[in-house]
């Protein structure tokens, strides 16, 4: 078992009061990865839809299970896998609550969402965040996540409150 | 919406690609999301729009509640003014024949010629969406009071942008026919413009509305009021007035085509419902912009773009993306297929550049 290494610089948070189900996140995540989203939009039951990737969780199940030291954290924070390391056994799979990680079945390792790591690397952001018509991907450091999710939540309590011709 | 997503600043020019021109008909989600993969690459990107400003129906139909104008137009601005990216809007592009009316024509002032544009670039791509409405085709659609959910929405937000001076007006009873999204929209922003009943009407029922259970309920808990297993026959009108909606009771059989229950009329089922405005949502169509062959194109049977898996239409100089290929959908669908295109120009180009 792995300690849980780094510091969460900065995280990635998806306000699904705001996604409307548009798979703009999926769509770049699939170009960049020739087919293969790391974030992915499902359609439930009731017709709602809701995207699920990688929530890089601050104790993440993931990286204590990985019995090589493959799952890990980069220097901002986000849960990558260290291919060179991970011998594909799908620990991290049984660990995580949502499901996440998959095999890449050329590889044969665990693959997931790295937060754009390439793109990061060059000073770029994550795509998904970079491209949601809606906003509803927030990226930043907790504390401005807080801050953000937060004042979103504020308007929409109000709104609630509040009748339509009011706000006018 | 970065549509740059991919680099910091366009590749430097030394490689000839700024000399390579590409334009893009459609400044939608998947024009604009080619023109940014396309840009950060380094050609020479031209995008071609009908509207006033570029986003399609980010900017010109979704209500603004679920997309703001700022979030589309930041990432228009950076197109425009740190990758050289030309829009040319108020421009409405078709080959040789009168184009036909569609929808959001409203300011159109220069109208080009497709076949103009091909000769001019080294590749283009057709990402013009479905900017068509299917119309009901019964007695009492052509008049005041009824209109396209394409329509309707489209004046909101260009009345929002002061495009226009009057929003479009919707009278005290409004029935919405359709179970997609846009019939939810509509009979969000109706409901928002103070009609005293807002009546959803689709021909199967809840389970197998397009916009889904979760939304249709919502609407319900707004104070919609949701008919289902109706179908329109006639809109009644009295001195060209609106009076109100005939329709007829459905029970579903068998699966169709599409996999859902096939809605089957009940006869004698008819009745009149007092509406004095109706919104058909029932759809829309590809609106290409071209007849078909123009050019060596090909259209399918529902005016679709023919594409093979790499975009291409049948003119080698013609990529095609989005709607316009694929028949409406999300946005995603769009900036997805606009993106594959443009890599597939890329690549093309980038063998002619050997």
């Amino acid at each position: 078992m792995s300690q849980q290494p780094g510091k969460i610089v900065y995280l990635r948070f998806i306000d699904l009061d705001k996604c409307i189900g548009c798979y703009t996140c999926q769509a770049v995540c699939d170009f960049l990865h020739d087919g293969r989203p790391f974030i992915k939009v499902y359609e439930t039951e009731i017709g709602l839809r809701t995207p699920l990737s990688c929530l890089h969780c601050s104790k993440a199940p993931c990286i204590e299970v990985c019995p090589t030291g493959a799952m890990t954290r980069d220097d901002t924070g986000a849960v990558y896998v260290d291919s060179m390391k991970c011998i594909g056994c799908m620990a991290c799979l049984y660990a995580c609550p949502f499901g996440i990680p998959e095999l890449d079945p050329q590889l044969r390792v665990a693959t997931k969402c790295d937060l754009c790591k390439p793109l990061r690397e060059q000073g770029l952001e994550p795509a998904c965040y970079a491209m949601c018509p809606a906003e509803a991907i927030v990226y930043g450091s907790p504390q401005d996540i807080g801050e953000k999710i937060k004042k979103r939540k504020a308007e929409m309590i109000i709104r609630a409150r509040t009748s339509g011709p009011m706000l006018e | 919406m970065r549509f740059t997503w991919m680099c910091k600043e366009p590749r430097s020019t030394v490689s000839g690609r700024s000399k390579l021109k590409i334009s893009i008909i459609g400044a939608g989600p998947g024009g604009l999301a080619a023109a940014g993969y396309l840009a950060c690459l380094g050609y020479s990107v031209e995008v071609y729009e009908k509207q006033p400003l570029p986003g399609g129906m980010m900017t010109f139909a979704i209500p603004k509640v679920r997309i703001k104008d700022e979030t589309v137009l930041i990432g228009v601005e950076e197109l425009r003014d740190k990758f050289n990216v030309v829009f040319k809007t108020n421009t409405k592009v078709f080959g040789n024949h009168e184009p036909p009316k569609d929808e959001g024509d409203h300011f159109i002032k220069n109208t080009v010629n497709l076949k103009d544009i091909v000769e001019q670039s080294d590749a283009v791509l057709i990402t013009t969406g479905t900017w068509q409405s299917r119309r009901l085709k019964i007695p009492g659609e052509n008049g005041p009071g009824v209109m396209s959910a394409v329509e309707y929405l489209y004046e909101i937000r260009a009345w929002e942008k002061g495009l226009l001076d009057h929003h479009p007006h919707v009278g005290d009873r409004v029935i919405v026919i359709g179970g997609g999204l846009s019939a939810v929209d509509a009979a969000l922003e109706a409901l928002e413009q103070g009609a005293k009943e807002v009546i959803l009407a689709y021909r199967r029922t809840k389970k197998q509305a397009p916009a889904g259970i979760y939304e249709i309920n919502s609407l319900i808990r707004k104070g919609v009021k949701w008919m289902e297993l109706v179908s329109p026959v006639e809109i009644v009108r009295k001195n060209e007035k609106v009076k109100g909606i005939k329709l007829q009771k459905m029970k579903l059989g068998e699966p169709d085509e599409s996999g859902r229950p096939r809605p089957i009329p009940i006869p004698g089922s008819e009745f009149v419902l007092e509406v004095d405005t109706v919104i058909e949502a029932i759809g829309e169509i590809a609106t290409p912009p071209l007849v078909n062959n123009f050019l060596g194109i090909k259209l399918d049977r529902k005016n679709r773009i023919i594409v093979d898996e790499h975009y291409r239409t049948t003119n080698p100089k013609v990529w095609a993306a989005g709607d316009v290929v694929t028949g409406p959908s999300f946005i995603g669908n769009a900036v997805k297929t606009g993106l594959y295109a443009a890599k597939s120009i890329h690549i093309h180009l980038s063998n002619k550049l050997l």
